[in-house]
């Protein structure tokens, strides 16, 4: 499978996955094609998906949870950044991605 | 800092540091040794930081693309250079 096709393959099934939680694809188009693309030669060098901006650490729990999208397990800490943390989902009534802010879960009093 | 080679938040604190002419140094994680990422990963559990970047000034440390922080940090004005 060629990497357009398969960032096709995952935009079909991330949208799936992401909707339901209140999140959407970034409108910013090109962040998003670049993430998608990292993702996939992600996918093609360890089997799954990561995220681009999350350390991949060995440990396999932890790092299930940095399986894209990885929302369910960083919640609170999006929900409260109305974004994912490497920008590829925001909130379903973003429309201007620019304008939020990548805070850490510390920045913003959240427990990790 | 620390970084990886796939973050477009990492290429952007390198582009905010190199526009404005202020030296760093940097670690790309993914394209690092084991024991480098073993240690990288004390000091992101040490900082409580889970993704990158995490960018190290003078003591304080910033995780996140942050330009307002890191200006602040830096004693600069933020705004576009």
């Amino acid at each position: 499978m060629s990497v357009e096709s398969r960032k096709r393959a995952l935009r079909y099934f991330f949208a799936k996955v992401v909707e339901p939680m209140g999140f959407k694809f970034t409108p910013d188009h090109e962040l998003a094609e670049f993430l998608l693309e990292q993702e996939v030669e992600l996918e093609s060098k360890h089997g799954v998906p990561f995220c681009p901006c999350k350390p991949i650490r060995g440990d396999r729990a932890r790092d299930m949870q940095i399986v894209c999208p990885c929302i369910p397990f960083h919640r609170e800490h999006y929900d409260a950044m109305k974004r994912c943390w490497c920008g590829l989902f925001v909130h379903s009534d973003v429309t201007d991605p620019d304008s939020l802010p990548q805070l850490s879960a510390k920045d913003l009093g959240i427990e990790r | 800092m620390y970084t990886l080679s796939t973050c477009p938040w990492c290429m952007r604190t390198k582009e905010y540091f190199a526009q404005r002419g202020i030296p760093y140094d940097f670690v790309d994680y993914d394209l690092a040794d084991f024991a480098t990422q073993a240690r990288i990963t004390r000091e992101l559990d040490a900082a409580g930081a889970s993704g990158f970047p995490f960018v190290r000034i003078g003591g304080e440390v910033v995780q996140g693309y942050q330009p307002a922080r890191f200006a602040k940090l830096l004693g600069i004005a933020n705004q576009a250079p």
